[in-house]
């Protein structure tokens, strides 16, 4: 291809052009002001005039001709395919995405001529995508939950160099941006960014029977013992005949069956409806909640029928039941330690008689005594506190034994239990071969229940590396003051660790535990066989510290119990969202100080106690650690890992197949056909891509070249000349 | 009861016979209820009033599921014990005189740390020991005065519903305390309590007067409450109380 056009002479700036023009134009007013009565060959004047004009105006500018040879090259054109978990729904056979790739396929081949970049997207950013790599991985783990094309399109629009000359994007409709709802003037303005036709090519519009869990809302937070309102809507598509649709919701904890917060029923009236369930989650921490649905008969995706929402459940307040059975400094200390800090909600029985004891009294009303109502609260309020403290307590005289399979379930089912020592506590207590023991991180043996002589209590490694009593240690190193007497505890429970252990005394192999911490299903336990520990109160020992020994043993005990982050060895999260069939992977982040190896113990939520993944990492080096998990069920899982000695640290979290991509599994080829519209592009089905319109290719510029039409000596002469002509015809008109 | 009381006696009796004032307890006993008489200033007689606290501890036992130590023991203020163990009383019939500067010192770390001193004026008519114990204390704690405890204030219902402070004299109808915090932590009795208590032999040793055996009960009572109070601290103060104490308190008062 080769132009030709006329110019000016190089280096003849634009000003000089206008001045050029507007001296000539005014030349020409002036000659023709000269002109008007005269009479005669007025006509030579004029014709001179303007000859000499244009041949002075040629001399000062130098026209030149310009001759441009260049190649024609491809419009460039981006095709966008959708990159969302969702594509990978079922479809005629095959998958959204496999019908995806093959139309971007047919894209690439249909705009031959011009230059094709294919882009994913998903959660917005644009990566390369090479079709025939990624129709060899069926379910690749970089797909995401969201599908989100303006945020595509606001990408390109910043990304450097050329501007495409039109976007090609694949996808069945269901975008997470633009949302349904957004109007056709944001649609378009959406479109103005990226300044090209946008060309849709819809993968599917046929949607399947398919009965959903569309979306599950929460008003507020989730906030321990308080009630959370749910609303769930229930979708049915494809012509499913729904009708009444029941949902359930359930709570997944460790070691035991799914726990059932609340049901409805949908009633189905449209393609939608909504159901609203109010859940009340009593514990605290990571809470993993199942919704699920029962699909009609004729269901064709049994993956979008249930959800598993991970809730962070917090407290509005602690809510600590405390129970004693007589009256001692120890319990003092406790109280008056737990009344001390606002953000525990205390509720204290302590027994302050018994009935072998004579108060001397006529009648009970001149005494400030009330029953102790161990029924109603081990059985009706007992669900409602984050943990128990037993302390020094006769589960025989009180009455208690009846109800400790409940409270067995209530620590497996998440809850908080301290039993602290004394002559009544553990063995002494009646608590031995009870159902309480197992949830104990000790066992509890026979023989004498306790021991009367004096010891100082010794830090285990663990004791020593454990956050929990990091408070402690910071006040007094590894010393402990004397305690008068332990109880009798047997050898630590598998997976329960021993932070202090008796000097003389022992259990099964080893040391006996002074103080043990342990898991029991979703909850934990703290064994404490001493009633000494307000001598870290009120001691000449405690005096060393103004007593805060005593605030940082049970901050850090409490707080553990409870999960508080400060007093865990690990954190544990998900790299990435776990994805039922893929490969999962953990990290671990280490607090500073927590060395050894690493160990990793991954159980599924539920009644199975047997984990699907142990696995022990030798001292590993500083710095966050990731795990694989492998590929992992559908399910609720439960991470319990352990750094050194150092007690575990647990994280619940949920694999879902389909999770929030596959809610709504309809196509929205009308969404699709409105942004196509918005910005003058066409929408097609993936079976009409040859339809799609390809632009015009783009000259480019390859070779240019600058030649005088005259050299500036004869264009000076011509106008010298051409000026004394015009003299002359002056002369003869009698004009000088 | 005998069995429960022997139960809980033989835990606390003889080791504290054997060493009343060293460690060597029972499993139980380092956390029991133990009045230590206090040692500060001029030196008190107290004669057989020294033998009321360990009837304080007998009579909390007998009555009440609280363990608690029955031989008394001293301590000095100035001795680095007096803090080992949140709960002292200091009895007298005399002006203590000045304290010295460790005895100062020592009160002054019990507090601080949340002990709780009862002082117990054996002589109320002259009322020599409560003045000068308070100008003392007032050395201990100059910021804190001691304030009327309200009828309502959980000493009066720790145990038992107590309407006024007897001892063995039936002394003013109200207790003066230094309330640090939500608690009484120096709590001045004008009734002697320990006279109320002490025995001699297989008697008590004084007669309290003016309302015989009755007064001596409600003495008792008292002596339970406080120790109750150390103890529990204001455990009847929480909600889960409140109705039933009230509906008690309304049946008692027509």
């Amino acid at each position: 291809m080769t132009l030709a056009a006329l110019s000016l002479a190089e280096g003849v700036p634009q000003l000089t052009l206008f001045a050029v023009l507007a001296l000539a134009l005014a030349c020409l007013g002036f000659l023709g002001f000269e002109l008007r009565k005269r009479e005669g060959a007025v006509g030579w004047v004029l014709l001179s005039g303007l000859l000499a004009l244009l041949l002075v105006a040629a001399a000062v500018l130098r026209p030149a001709r310009v001759n441009t040879r260049g190649v024609s090259v491809g419009a460039k054109v981006v095709v966008l395919v959708d990159q969302s978990r969702r594509l990978l729904l079922p479809s005629e056979g095959k998958t959204r995405r496999e019908l995806a790739l093959r139309a971007a396929d047919a894209v690439s081949k249909h705009f031959a001529g011009a230059r094709v970049e294919l882009r994913g997207f998903g959660t917005g950013e644009l990566r390369p995508l090479v079709v025939a790599d990624a129709l060899a991985h069926e379910s690749p783990a970089e797909l995401s939950d969201e599908s989100d094309l303006s945020g595509a399109l606001n990408a390109l629009a910043q990304e450097p160099g050329e501007r495409p000359k039109a976007i090609v994007v694949v996808s069945d409709g269901r975008f997470t941006r633009p949302g349904a709802t957004q109007d056709d003037a944001s649609l378009r303005e959406l479109a103005a960014t990226v300044g090209a036709p946008i060309h849709i090519v819809a993968v599917t519009e046929q949607a399947p029977r398919d009965a959903s869990i569309r979306s599950i809302r929460t008003s507020g937070a989730s906030v321990a013992h308080q009630a959370l309102a749910l609303t769930i809507e229930i979708g049915c598509g494809g012509g499913l005949a729904c009708g009444e649709v029941p949902v359930t919701a359930r709570e997944l904890r460790q070691g035991v069956e799914p726990f059932v917060l609340a049901s409805g029923v949908a009633k189905m009236t449209g393609e939608t409806a909504t159901v609203e369930l109010s859940i009340t989650l009593e514990r605290a921490g990571a809470r993993l909640v199942e919704v699920s649905i029962e699909p009609p008969e004729g269901d064709t995706i049994p993956e979008n029928n249930r959800r598993i929402l991970s809730f962070s459940v917090t407290r509005d307040r602690l809510r600590l039941l405390h129970v004693a059975g007589r009256p001692t400094y120890d319990v003092r200390a406790l109280r008056m330690w737990l009344k001390s800090d606002e953000s525990i909600d205390l509720i204290a029985f302590f027994i302050l008689r018994t009935d072998e004891d004579n108060t001397e009294t006529n009648e009970d009303s001149e005494l400030a005594l009330i029953p102790f109502p161990v029924d109603e609260l081990f059985t009706e309020h007992l669900p409602s506190f984050d943990a128990v403290i037993l302390q020094d307590i006769d589960a025989v005289q009180y009455k208690l034994l009846r109800h400790l399979p409940a409270l067995a379930n209530y620590v497996r089912g998440g809850g908080g239990l301290i039993m602290v020592g004394g002559p009544s506590a553990f063995a002494g207590g009646g608590y031995a071969r009870s159902p309480l023991e197992s949830v104990l991180p000790v066992e509890l043996g026979g023989g004498e229940p306790f021991d009367t002589a004096d010891f100082v209590p010794r830090y285990t490694e663990a004791g020593r590396s454990a956050p929990v009593l990091r408070g402690l240690t910071e006040l007094f190193a590894d010393e402990l003051p004397t305690f008068t007497g332990s109880n009798t505890l047997g050898a630590a429970r598998p997976n329960a660790i021993t932070l202090w252990e008796h000097p003389d005394r022992r259990a099964g192999r080893g040391p006996m535990p002074v103080l043990a911490l342990g898991e029991s299903g979703d909850g934990r336990s703290i064994a404490l066989g001493v009633d000494g520990t307000h001598a870290l109160a009120f001691s000449e020992f405690a005096d060393r510290a103004a007593g805060r020994a005593y605030g940082a043993l049970w901050d850090g005990l409490v707080g553990w119990l409870m999960r508080d982050p400060r007093y865990e060895a690990l954190r544990l999260e998900l790299a990435g969202p776990c994805i039922a069939g893929l490969p999962a992977k953990l990290r671990l982040v280490r607090l500073p100080g927590a060395t050894g190896d690493v160990s990793l113990q991954l159980t599924r939520l539920g009644p199975q106690r047997t984990p699907v993944l142990t696995k022990t990492v030798k001292e590993p080096a500083p710095g966050p650690l990731e795990l694989e998990l492998g590929a992992l069920e559908v399910g609720g899982y439960s991470a319990s890992a352990r750094v050194g000695a150092a007690p575990p640290t647990r994280f619940d979290f949920a694999c879902e197949r389909g999770g929030p991509a596959w809610s709504d599994s309809r196509p929205d080829p009308e969404r699709l056909s409105r942004i196509a519209k918005a910005s003058a592009g066409r929408a097609v089905s993936a079976a009409q891509v040859n339809e799609l319109p390809v632009p015009d290719p783009i000259e480019v510029a390859a070779e240019r070249s600058h030649v005088p039409l005259l050299p500036a000596w004869a264009w000076t002469l011509a106008a010298s000349l051409a000026l004394g002509g015009h003299w002359y015809a002056r002369r003869r008109q009698g004009l000088l | 009861m005998a069995g429960r009381l022997s139960r809980r006696l033989a835990l606390t009796v003889p080791l504290s016979l054997l060493s009343a004032s060293s460690r060597a307890f029972a499993f139980g006993d380092g956390a029991a209820f133990h009045p230590r008489l206090l040692r500060a200033g001029t030196r008190q007689i107290l004669g057989l009033r020294t033998s009321g606290a360990g009837r304080w501890s007998w009579e909390l036992v007998r009555r009440t599921s609280a363990p608690a130590r029955l031989v008394p023991s001293e301590v000095a203020a100035d001795q680095s014990s007096l803090q080992a163990e949140p709960f002292v009383i200091w009895a007298g019939d005399d002006d203590p005189g000045p304290l010295s500067a460790a005895e100062v010192r020592g009160l002054t770390r019990f507090i601080r740390l949340g002990g709780v001193l009862v002082v117990d004026d054996s002589q109320p008519d002259s009322g020599a020991f409560g003045r000068g114990a308070l100008r003392e204390l007032s050395r201990v704690l100059p910021e804190s005065a001691p304030v009327r405890l309200d009828p309502s204030h959980v000493i009066f219902k720790t145990f038992y519903i107590v309407d006024r402070p007897v001892g063995r004299v039936l002394g003013p109808p109200e207790i003066r305390a230094i309330v640090r915090g939500k608690n009484a932590q120096v709590i001045f009795l004008q009734h002697d309590l320990l006279g109320a208590l002490a025995r001699s032999g297989e008697r008590f040793a004084l007669a309290t007067e003016p309302g015989g055996v009755e007064q001596r009960e409600h003495a008792i009572r008292l002596a339970v409450n406080i120790a109750m109070y150390v103890l529990c601290s204001d455990y009847k103060d929480d909600q889960v109380h409140a109705p039933f104490l009230m509906r008690r308190r309304a049946r008692q008062k027509p």
